[in-house]
């Protein structure tokens, strides 16, 4: 299995709108979306915990190829929280509780549109890698804060 | 090159080469060693990278 690719992206884009999956990019793959320069392995959803929105989500994901036995499957629709997917065509990490975040519809109604992808607004992004305090998040964290102002700064022009 | 510019130089990429750029792939012990974990709370998962994961891949908190 090789990097995450943009048209996986797309497909991912494109399958979760298909069956209507809410779900927003956060991590560093959300960061990135939204123009910060920084490498990451994996893609990270943010994903609505409903039984719909989780039973959309497991017929978008193995439409994309993600080999789930229905055990697996259960567990995506409970909305477990935290999934971490290696058995499909790239790495895929589903959050259903981020830290830092106390409800999804906040975040969606903070979300940025990125030519098309659903991305958390970077406050949101900082605040679930902060309330992590992992050292890796603790690293990027002056950075990730730097481009939030940076990023703001472009948006009011 | 300091931060400011790296941002500016990348807002002048277009979003394909962005993701380009990014992402990469490499080997994580344990971590990528099976093809699917759940974890019932992240309290759980953050628990998990603590104990089974190597310190140096960063995933345990400060």
């Amino acid at each position: 299995m090789g990097a995450f690719e943009y048209r996986q992206a797309e497909e991912i884009r494109d399958a979760f709108t298909r069956h209507g999956v809410r779900y927003l990019f956060i991590g560093k793959s959300g960061a990135i979306l939204l123009g910060f320069p920084d490498t990451t392995q994996d893609a990270d959803l943010f994903v609505e915990r409903s039984p719909g929105n989780g039973a959309a989500l497991v017929c978008a994901i193995r439409e994309l190829g993600f080999d789930l036995t229905d055990v697996q499957a259960a567990e995506i629709v409970r909305g477990k929280d935290f999934v971490q997917l290696k058995n499909g065509p790239f790495d895929l990490d589903l959050v259903f509780a981020p830290d830092g975040i106390e409800r999804f519809s906040d975040a969606w109604a903070r979300r940025v549109d990125v030519e098309g992808f659903p991305v958390c607004h970077p406050d949101d992004i900082i605040a679930s890698k902060a309330a992590t305090n992992r050292v890796k998040d603790r690293e990027s964290l002056p950075r990730l804060r730097a481009f939030r102002d940076y990023w703001a700064s472009r948006r009011r022009g | 090159m300091a931060w400011h510019e790296e941002f500016e130089a990348a807002a002048r990429r277009p979003l394909p080469l962005r993701v380009r750029y990014a992402f990469i792939k490499t080997y994580r012990p344990v971590l990528d060693d099976e093809p699917f974990r759940a974890f019932d709370r992240m309290a759980d998962y953050r628990a998990w990278c603590e104990s089974a994961l190597p310190d140096w891949l960063g995933y345990g908190r400060v």
